[in-house]
């Protein structure tokens, strides 16, 4: 019975931004954690990079619609920027690129599964987007070629295990609370069972 | 007269639960009413109200139908809780969030910002961090915003369940000031605010059937036997059950429990609590009482140590810094139930500290299976603790923090927005556990239960203990009624 | 974002939000584009001079805020110093290979990670949320419903921020059994989550409670428009990105001319 307007509902807008803010909370402290562990060399941080995408699956996973996936990580983004991100403008720029691209792999399973696999492309898609900005801003063609073999391999596998595998298990942890079922559309079941 | 709100046979039902909340419920209002919903708590007046206003099934995807819905084409809904209907920062950004929906032009909404502020008697800077108003302030902007849109009919939800004695007075003057003309439904538990007010009283049962629609003063002279049976609030309800009842016997005070000296209580940095000297014997039951924002909650939160504090504070004749686990000595329950929720389902509430003492399992069920019963949960035992009404939320969080055998009681408002059976069942209950010794401190603002069952009254202002009262018991004989 | 700071407000205040941003934007994609280091090194230090200042706040808050910034500039310069390719050797140890070439490529990384962060700073010190989103309804036509989703959510930061404390509380009421790490981080992000989701359903309830729809045709309580000061930052800008290239170019304190 619920009426269908055109694009995303209010509350499913609300909720993914405001989930969304709160991975931005957890993006700019993320900040201080990944220079923390660059110091450690041969690109250790990248296996951490991939927590920058992870509001895209969260919010695909949680409200199941087109567009949360690019809000989200938009939402994400512009909130650690609002919060004094150490990367300024920066992040607002490849927020877009990542959701961007998250948002076309989901789109691709015409937004009808919502498993490990779709997610971890998802990420999959995000970092490839990240891949792009670096290129271009941060020369990264022009580092020795083991090194950067190590980058890729280090940033691809970080986002399929945080914005992938551990983005589902979350899920699947709020799922269990309850709050999903506000989020999604009643079955017919139920609909069925006020004739009975 | 004209109908303006109008259901038939309605049906609703909550994903996942078996049986139908409302089966083919029937109910016309008429312009210009002023109609009380009156029910047991959890027979389903507040998600009644959001059918008849439209949130349900437009803002909440709930599964239900009828054969006929006329909904109202302007109104306004306050909500039971002052904190979950704000959406902008400031109070004149709210008004003015609702006059942009409407489509009133710029131009004059500093005008009508003013003027809706002092209708509800709202004194203050237009341009005020809503974050620093008081619980009635609160709920007196709410209404200011909910006017803004124009309303005829206004939907209003327990719109004082927090609020204090003064302040539930001055809202309801208001609301019977600027509603004279307005459709108005309201659901409410005390009713002796309303009482005066409405002109329509819809009664019903457990099952959430209407039982009875008539004339508020027909209803409590034809009704009154239902209304009891039903355990919903009446006019003198209160005396008709201290007659049943038999006296409180006054205990010679037992052993010493709790110790304070210059005992005080911090929130960022500033002293918000302050108590001299006290000292809290087995056996009492100490009702806290003051303002809103006296600082009532600051020190149950104190003695927990759920903030910063210094000075004495002894327990069992222990320092307070040499005990670890507090929550095995005192038995805590926050004023606003969600806070204490640690689980995902009523059954595993009542179970969680039960399991974290490593009781048997057999044992476990078996309490939890009483508790379910006692406190009138069973049929909720598989819901979110979240997806509760008001009134079980409140009694779940009592019943999921007394269970592992404390001997002192932080109690913090358990009876509000609770029905009359299920605030004596539960006034009864911790009555007789005071009988074995437990110490009791709660807060409320009830009068009642202050003159009927506490042996002593803390009198809280401006963050200080400023009176201490013992309540003389008025007669003595042993075991109480139950209802 | 609100710093419990009391700060005076400039004229980088009163521009319109929306114009700024479309500004440092467009800053932004243009200073990806520089790979003379000469004019990025004084491209970042007249924002540097801009930051000190026109953004209003207290130099002591500034220099703090400032300090992991000078960490990025650090870092970003040194992965590329230390593993860049290049022809003239300066320095090998092991893996570590630092050339000519990506020494300069490395510091111009730098000074384009801090042109980048005070871009950043410029604006959110400069802009109140609530102005930016009334600014971006009424300049580009963002759907209101974004809008006050957003704002929402800003109101809610604060706010999340002590459901932490409740959490905490909670946990400390009702006792808890010992377990590891990972199951306390479950504790507290499940609770924290689902109450965020929660608070955006009952909040999205009372704004439609309020008949907010995104159908109906809205004004506006604050009006956003344009002003002189908004003349003043595209014109400043222009001077400063025409000064930056110019002196670059022509006054060069490196020999390079392109570090690709
Ligand atoms: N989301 C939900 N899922 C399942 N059951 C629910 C949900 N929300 C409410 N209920 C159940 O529906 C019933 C009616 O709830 P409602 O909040 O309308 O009661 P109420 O009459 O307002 O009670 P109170 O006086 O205690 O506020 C309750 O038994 C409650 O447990
Ligand atoms: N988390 C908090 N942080 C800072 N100040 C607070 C906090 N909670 C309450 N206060 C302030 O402490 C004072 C006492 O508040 P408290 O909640 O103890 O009042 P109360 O007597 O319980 O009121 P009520 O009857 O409304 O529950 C108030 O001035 C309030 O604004
Ligand atoms: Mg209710
Ligand atoms: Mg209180």
């Amino acid at each position: 019975m619920s009426t269908t307007t055109k694009g995303l509902k209010l509350a499913d807008i609300l909720t993914t931004i405001v989930i969304a803010v709160v991975f931005g909370i957890i993006y700019k402290v993320w900040g201080p954690l990944y220079d923390f562990v660059k110091v450690f060399g041969f690109h250790l941080d990248q296996l951490i990079y991939g927590m920058w995408f992870i509001a895209a699956s969260v919010a695909y996973l949680l409200i199941r619609k087109p567009g949360v996936a690019l809000l989200a990580e938009i939402a994400a983004s512009s909130g650690e920027l609002i919060m004094g991100s150490e990367w300024g403008l920066e992040v607002l720029i490849y927020g877009v690129i990542q959701g961007l691209l998250a948002e076309v792999v989901f789109a691709a399973f015409r937004y009808k599964r919502f498993d490990v696999l779709v997610v971890s492309l998802g990420a999959i898609g995000a970092t490839i987007g990240s891949l792009v900005m670096d290129f271009y801003k941060g020369y990264i063609g022009a580092l020795a070629p083991w090194n950067m073999a190590l980058f890729l391999i280090a940033r691809f596998v970080g986002a399929v295990v945080i914005s992938g595998f551990f983005a589902v298990s979350l899920v699947k942890a709020l799922e269990k609370t309850g709050v999903t079922q506000m989020l999604r559309p009643a079955s017919k079941d139920d609909y069925d069972a006020l004739d009975r | 007269m004209k109908p303006i709100v109008a259901v038939e046979r309605l049906r609703l039902k909550f994903p996942g639960k078996d049986t139908l909340l409302f089966k083919d419920l029937s109910l016309t209002i008429y312009e210009g009413e002023k109609v009380l919903l009156l029910g047991p708590s959890g027979c389903g007046k507040s998600t009644l109200l959001q059918v008849l206003s439209g949130l349900i099934p437009h803002s909440i995807d709930v599964p239900m139908k009828a054969e006929r819905l006329q909904l109202p084409a302007n109104w306004g809904y306050v909500f039971q809780d002052p904190d979950a209907q704000f959406c902008m920062p400031f109070a004149d950004e709210e008004i003015a969030f609702a006059l942009e929906n409407i489509g009133v032009p710029r131009s004059e909404m500093h005008h009508r910002i003013q003027t809706l502020l002092e209708k509800v008697g709202l004194f203050i800077e237009p341009h005020t961090d809503i974050h620093t108003l008081s619980g009635g302030m609160k709920q007196r902007l709410a209404l200011a915003s909910v006017l803004a849109l124009e309303p005829d009919v206004l939907f209003l939800d327990e719109p004082t369940a927090m609020i204090d004695e003064e302040g539930t007075k001055e809202i309801w003057q208001t609301v019977k000031r600027i509603a004279k003309e307005k459709t108005v439904i309201i659901v409410e538990h005390k009713i002796d605010h309303v009482i005066d007010f409405v002109d329509r009283i819809v009664l019903f049962n457990d099952d959430g059937e209407i039982i009875a629609d008539d004339k508020a003063q027909t209803v409590f002279a034809n009704y009154k036997d239902i209304i009891a049976s039903q355990g919903i609030w009446y006019p003198g309800v209160w005396e008709e059950y201290m007659v049943k009842r038999q006296r409180r016997k006054t205990e010679s005070s037992g052993e010493k429990r709790i110790y304070l000296r210059q005992f005080q209580g911090y929130r960022s940095n500033e002293v918000k609590i302050r108590v001299e000297e006290a000292t809290v014997h087995a056996g009492e039951w100490i009702a806290v009482t003051g303002k809103n924002g006296a600082g009532k909650s600051t020190l149950l939160h104190a003695l927990m140590k759920l903030i910063r504090t210094d000075g004495t504070y002894e327990l069992y004749g222990k320092d307070s810094k040499q005990l670890k686990q507090l929550h095995r000595l005192l038995a805590f329950v926050f004023q606003n139930p969600e806070f204490q929720f640690v689980t995902n389902s009523v059954r595993e509430e009542l179970a969680y500290s039960l399991r974290l003492e490593k009781r048997k399992e057999e044992e476990i069920a078996e309490t939890v299976e009483g508790l379910l019963r006692q406190f009138h949960l069973y049929e909720q035992q598989d819901q979110h603790p979240y997806q509760l009404s008001m009134g079980q939320k409140r009694r779940l969080s009592v019943a999921a923090s007394i269970v592992s055998g404390q001997q002192i009681f932080l109690l913090d408002e358990p009876t509000f927005g609770q029905d009359a059976k299920n605030t004596f069942a539960l006034l009864e209950l911790l009555e007789s556990y005071r009988r074995q010794g437990t110490t009791i401190i709660m807060v409320t603002h009830d009068e009642n239960i202050v003159k009927h069952f506490a042996t002593r009254r803390w009198v809280i202002e401006d963050g200080r203990l400023v009176k201490e009262e013992w309540i003389p018991s008025h007669s003595s004989t042993t075991a109480a009624l139950l209802v | 974002m609100k710093w419990n700071i009391v700060y005076r407000e400039t004229w980088l205040h009163h521009t319109n939000p929306t114009l700024k941003l479309i500004v440092l934007v467009f800053l932004f994609i243009a200073v990806l584009f520089v790979h003379n280091p000469n004019v990025l090194i004084n491209f970042s230090l007249a924002l540097l001079l801009l930051f000190m200042l026109y953004t209003g706040y207290p130099w002591k808050f500034l220099l703090l805020l400032f300090l992991p910034f000078f960490l990025i500039f650090v870092s970003t310069a040194s992965s590329m110093m230390m593993f860049g390719e290049g022809t003239k050797t300066w320095f090998r140890w092991g893996l570590i290979h630092v050339t000519e070439e990506s020494f300069l490529r490395g510091v111009h990384l730098g000074f384009r990670a801090l042109s980048f962060a005070l871009l950043g700073l410029l604006f959110s010190l400069t802009t109140r949320p609530v102005r930016l989103f009334y600014s971006l309804m009424q300049q580009l036509k963002l759907k209101p419903k974004y809008a006050y989703s957003f704002l929402a959510a800003v109101r809610l930061l604060p706010i999340m921020l002590e459901e932490f404390q409740t959490v905490h509380n909670a946990l400390k009421v009702r006792g808890t059994a010992s377990h590891g790490w990972m199951e306390k981080i479950k504790r507290y992000a499940i609770p924290l989550l689902s109450q965020s989701i929660r608070r955006a359903q009952r909040i999205a309830v009372a704004m439609e409670a309020k008949r907010f729809s995104s159908s109906t045709k809205r004004t506006f309580y604050y009006e956003i428009g344009f002003s002189k000061y908004d003349i003043a930052l595209v014109a400043l800008f222009a001077l400063v990105a025409a000064a930056a290239y110019y002196t670059g170019v022509h006054y060069p304190y490196i020999p390079v001319t392109d570090v690709r």
